[in-house]
């Protein structure tokens, strides 16, 4: 719908379209400074062990080696939250991790003089399921955390921070149940969300206090955010480069930035540092492990009246964000199971698996992924369909639910059970839906179910934006906004809103690049925050620079401000549209305004997602195929159509539904190394395997801000899994409660194996 | 990648002299779509000292056709046999098996001979040396086999012993239904080995200074029905699980000649010789299908995590007897 607007809600070309398509766009690997040297990793044999030598002198004597260094030779900077990760340590935790640094000429010198360097270990017990590392007590992973066990702490910049939900009397609660079930689930396949360019850094040391990086990230203010305390509190300017593709792993993962700093530090050169594809599989983030023993009471009317349990969460061999994560799952699991009365406590535990971090979903795709197969057993028993119990049970307006920063927030936007209804017609689940356990059709040895899951996120108003909008004389203007392109076209979308504001030819609204240095703080395109939070930023400067600007104007209108308009850099008197001045007459070319925006973190407001999943299951191969997805949300207003279909499509791959079909890392336990770090062996889906899909997007207008917009944001992966797991039981009428669903699985569920 | 001399080879006899001279350090690429991974990880031991680019020998390239069977040349492209009409028309199973492989780009480069003498995929084998270094094992002259007790889903049912390794070409499954030979070229001379004697547990009987030159298919009886059947995780990409190749032909009402040969299960394709059995001089009705499929498998062990591989194998086969 586009509601008279001039460009919201139509297609326009993303602005750096040309760019991409033509090959001038600069990506990571295109960026090169005069002088740079190239970083590369020397890495872990083992999963666990500490290092008792290291010999590098041959490698310091190759020709072309400019630095070699190890965990002596540098400062004990750590990341991560809590910050606990070192560039380089004197032990290592999985098998792939930093023993050593080098920098050389070329990327081939560095990489050949890895081989020359000598390193010996005393090998440590390992251990990568998260209960087991719970119950070791003695060599934990971390000195620091017994039982590699995270402490409840919350992180500085957030005093307070959801770690446990604690709401009425459990006890209460399963009393007043009809039907009480416990389980266990885990969603614990490690999934890499894999986009198409691996991560890096190029670092370089303008002054010994001030430190300038270049990576392709999809939140470049969170490099310098979180990027300052690492080094030691020296200043930091992060420039994005164009980014191919994030999912969420290029926010906070400060591991490529590390080597490239003290590198540089070491040469007083600048230095890369770019992971191959096999590092972007085995050293950098994947999906967080979960893992949720949980107890369920519910009424047979479908009411949800107890949740208790613990979910344990594995983060491998470092925690990026865990706190955070599991703060913000637990937000979101409120958003769709209204109940009560709650005592579900997070458990962050390290293991020695590759390092788990942020990737789209963030938490709560991984709870909602573990618990809701156990809340399917419990709707089972209470013989509710799960479309109703979702209908019931999902967030309406004035229900209430404690966000990540520990805080009550009651919600104040739309139903979105209207979205629920319009997709169930559009997929036909009255028709499919047969009831728990049983098929919708069989045909031989294809066995068809359906399944639904769902994924709500308060997180729309996530954090603060700030944002200023500069308008010059020639009828131009500018957004600066610290805004990375990572692939969601949204730096496009927020010109769109300034232009739709300021009344401008889309062409003669530009944002700003992603520099710290030339931009006002703001947080970036993570959690679904862009339309919401960086929007309303983007509209307040623009309105801001509007009014200064007509404020001016009025003097020679001798009218007020709120008697003119502004049309294409030219300004009129309402009712007078044949008397106009251009921006230059009203400013003076020597001059510019500037109108600032800023946005105040808002978790009241919440976007919505419902999958409908059908699969196949072949009952003679094992294999399950997604047949057809249909996919309902309520967006409030969309603000590029094409975008947003995109964003949908997005609900398989990048670690999303497809991780209840096929996508997994594979370990080898015995030695504690990835299987199937690459492109082959880790399966995704190609563009040649895509299933019926249908998107159902509505337009309810939704209390943000002037365009009354939330989109969908990250969410779109989040569903996916538990509905396939669910559509899966229906299909064969024996539970799975593991993913991916493997044909061996299968086989021996169906009893033939 | 390390570094490496490229050498440009100008017929079969100069290729066999580069060979001679590096001893096992050169390597033949074609379309380099095995070759360049390998490389790139560093996954072996025996990093090449030169890279031979057989693509410049004239006319190594050819589909010829003649009333004794059917001849291709090993730089012969896979887009070209899935497109070729004659085999199209005759060998049929040929132009599936080679539409089956990997994706348009890859079929675009990857030639016949190549498809036959790539390297096994196991993913203890291919384990990249940039992470914590390769993995050793028997394949590779040192070590014991780690699939066995790790995660062998995509390893072998048959055989095995020291490598449970599988050989990953579906034109070897193909072609070895229909009975072909592949002609090799070496310092000692020519020879021709049947396609299911060219694999061996740790590889091929490829000596070093040996390359593959064509491959030699005799024309099968008229009548006869040609299925290749390949299951794996994704359509698009993916190497078999396991294949099927089937060529049989009728005598009236019943199996005349058959070949069932299975792909992804051994170490090379392997001839279903039980379900052979089973089929010759009969008809082709539901019992002897099921009893064809279930002899399939026969005598096939196994590991920890590959038994789905058998109930795939045997719907694999009855699959194709029906078709």
């Amino acid at each position: 719908m586009t509601n008279g607007y001039r460009y919201i809600g139509k297609d326009t070309a993303r602005k750096d379209a040309r760019d991409i398509v033509t090959g001038k766009a600069r990506f990571f690997d295109d960026i090169k400074i005069p002088g740079m040297l190239y970083g590369k990793v020397k890495r872990s044999p083992h999963a666990h062990a500490n290092i008792t030598r290291i010999d590098t002198d041959r490698a310091r004597c190759m020709p072309g080696v400019r630095a070699v260094l190890t965990h002596t030779d540098i400062p004990r900077w750590e990341w991560g939250m809590p910050k606990h990760i070192p560039i380089l340590d004197s032990k290592v935790r999985f098998v792939g991790d930093a023993v050593a640094l080098v920098a050389a000429d070329t990327p081939d010198i560095a990489e050949a003089a890895l081989d020359l360097i000598n390193v010996e270990y005393e090998p440590l017990p390992a251990v990568y399921d998260v209960e087991a590392a719970m119950q070791i007590d003695t060599s934990p992973i971390y000195a620091q955390f017994a039982h590699n066990t995270y402490p409840d702490e919350p992180p500085s910049f957030e005093p307070e921070m959801l770690g446990h939900i604690r709401i009425g009397d459990v006890q209460k609660g399963f009393d007043e149940a009809d039907f009480t079930i416990e389980d266990t689930c885990g969603y614990e396949i490690f999934p890499n969300p894999l986009p198409p360019e691996p991560p890096g850094f190029i670092a370089t040391w303008e002054t010994p206090d001030c430190l300038t990086v270049y990576t392709p990230s999809q939140s470049i203010a969170q490099v310098r955010l979180i990027g300052i305390p690492f080094i030691g509190m020296a200043d930091i300017r992060a420039i994005s480069t164009q980014c191919g593709g994030s999912y969420g792993t290029k926010n906070a993962n400060l591991t490529p930035m590390g080597y490239a700093a003290v590198l540089a530090k070491a040469t007083g050169k600048p230095v890369k540092v770019y992971f191959t594809k096999e590092e972007h599989f085995h050293s950098y983030s994947l999906r967080l492990g979960s893992r949720v023993r949980a107890r369920v009471g519910i009424k047979k009317d479908g009411t949800l009246s107890a949740i208790s349990g613990v979910w344990m969460v594995n983060t491998g061999s470092g925690s990026e964000s865990g706190p955070l994560q599991i703060a913000v799952g637990l937000g979101e699991v409120q958003l769709v199971l209204r109940c009560a009365n709650w005592d579900l406590k997070g458990k962050l535990v390290c293991t020695n698996r590759s390092p788990s971090g942020i990737v789209r979903g963030y938490g709560g795709q991984e709870l909602e992924s573990s618990i809701l197969p156990i809340i399917g057993r419990a709707m089972e028993k209470a013989g509710i369909n799960p479309v109703d119990f979702f209908k019931k049970n999902s967030v309406k307006p004035g229900n209430g639910y404690f966000w990540r920063e520990g805080k009550w927030w009651t919600y104040r936007g739309i139903d979105f059970n209207t979205a629920i209804d319009k997709g169930a017609a559009t997929f036909g689940w009255k028709e499919k839906w047969k009831g728990w356990g049983k098929p919708t059709a069989i045909h031989g040895n294809k066995r068809i179910g359906v399944g639904v899951g769902v994924h709500s996120n308060a997180d729309v108003g996530e954090d603060s934006s700030e944002a200023t909008v500069k308008l010059t004389a020639d009828g131009r203007a500018v957004v600066y906004c610290c805004v990375s392109e990572a692939g969601l076209g949204q730096r496009s979308s927020l010109c769109k809103m300034a232009a739709e504001v300021l009344d401008l030819p889309l062409e003669r609204v530009t944002l700003s690049p992603p520099d710290t240095q030339l931009n006002p703080f703001e947080l970036g395109l993570v959690g679904s925050r862009g339309t919401y939070a960086v929007g309303s930023a983007v509209i307040a400067a623009a309105e801001d620079a509007r009014k200064k600007l007509l404020e001016i104007a009025a003097h020679r209108f001798k009218s007020t401000a709120d008697q003119l308009e502004t049309e294409n850099g030219k300004i009129y008197m309402v009712g007078r549209p044949d008397k106009k001045l251009a921006w230059h007459r009203i400013m003076g070319v020597y001059h510019s305004v500037t109108g600032e925006g800023r946005f105040e973190p808002d978790y009241s407001l919440c976007n919505f997602l419902m999958t409908f999943v059908e699969v196949e299951v072949d009952t003679e191969t094992g294999q399950v195929v997604l047949t057809r997805m249909v996919n309902a949300t309520d967006a409030g207003q969309v603000i590029a159509p094409k975008v947003l279909e995109g964003q949908l499509h997005g609900a398989f791959g990048s670690a999303g539904l497809d991780t209840a079909l096929f996508e997994e890392t594979v370990l080898d336990e015995t030695s504690g190394r990835m299987l199937n770090g690459n492109m082959v062996d880790y399966k995704w889906r190609t563009f040649a395997d895509l299933p019926d899909v249908k998107n159902v997007i509505l337009e309810t207008p939704m209390p943000s801000h002037r365009f009354k917009a939330v989109g969908v944001g990250e969410i779109a992966t989040s569903p996916g899994p538990s509905a396939v797991l669910m559509a899966v039981y229906n299909a064969i009428g024996t539970r799975i409660a593991s993913y991916p669903v493997t044909a061996t699985k299968i086989l021996n569920a169906l009893g033939k194996r | 990648m390390q570094p490496f001399q490229h050498q440009a080879a100008t017929s079969v006899a100069d290729t066999i002299a580069i060979l001679s001279t590096h001893k096992g350090r050169a390597k033949l690429m074609a379309g380099g779509t095995d070759l360049l991974g390998i490389l790139k990880t560093r996954a072996t031991v025996a990093y090449p000292k030169v890279v031979v680019n057989i693509k410049s020998i004239a006319g190594l390239d050819k589909i010829q056709s003649d009333g004794q069977g059917l001849s291709l040349g090993a730089l012969t492209r896979l887009a070209d046999i899935v497109d070729s009409e004659v085999i199209r028309d005759a060998y049929p199973i040929l132009a599936e098996a080679a539409a089956s492989v990997a994706m348009p780009q890859i079929r675009n480069v990857g030639t016949i001979g190549g498809n036959l003498a790539q390297e096994t995929r196991c993913w203890y084998f291919r384990y990249p040396h940039s992470i914590g270094g390769r993995i050793m094992c028997k394949r590779k002259g040192e070590a014991a086999c780690l699939a066995v007790k790790g995660d062998n889903r995509y390893h072998a049912i048959f055989g095995g012993k020291k490598c449970f390794a599988v050989c990953p070409s579906d034109m070897a499954v193909a072609l070895a239904a229909l009975d072909a030979e592949i002609q090799i070229s070496g310092a000692k001379g020519q020879r021709s080995v049947a396609v299911t004697g060219f694999y061996h547990p740790l590889g091929n009987v490829l000596e070093t200074d040996e390359m593959i030159t064509g491959i030699k298919v005799p024309r099968p009886a008229p009548n006869n029905r040609q299925v290749f059947i390949k299951h794996r995780v994704r359509d698009a990409i993916d190497f078999a699980t396991v294949s099927v190749g089937l060529v049989v032909s009728m005598d009236a009402k019943t199996v005349a000649d058959v070949r069932v040969v299975l792909g992804a299960v051994a170490s090379g394709p392997y001839r279903a010789t039980d379900a052979e059995a089973a089929l010759v001089g009969r008809k082709l009705d539901p019992a002897v299908i099921e009893k064809a499929a279930e002899a399939s498998v026969a005598g096939a062990v196994p590991l920890s995590g590959n038994a789905y591989k058998v109930d795939i194998t045997k719907t694999l086969v009855r699959q194709a007897l029906q078709i």
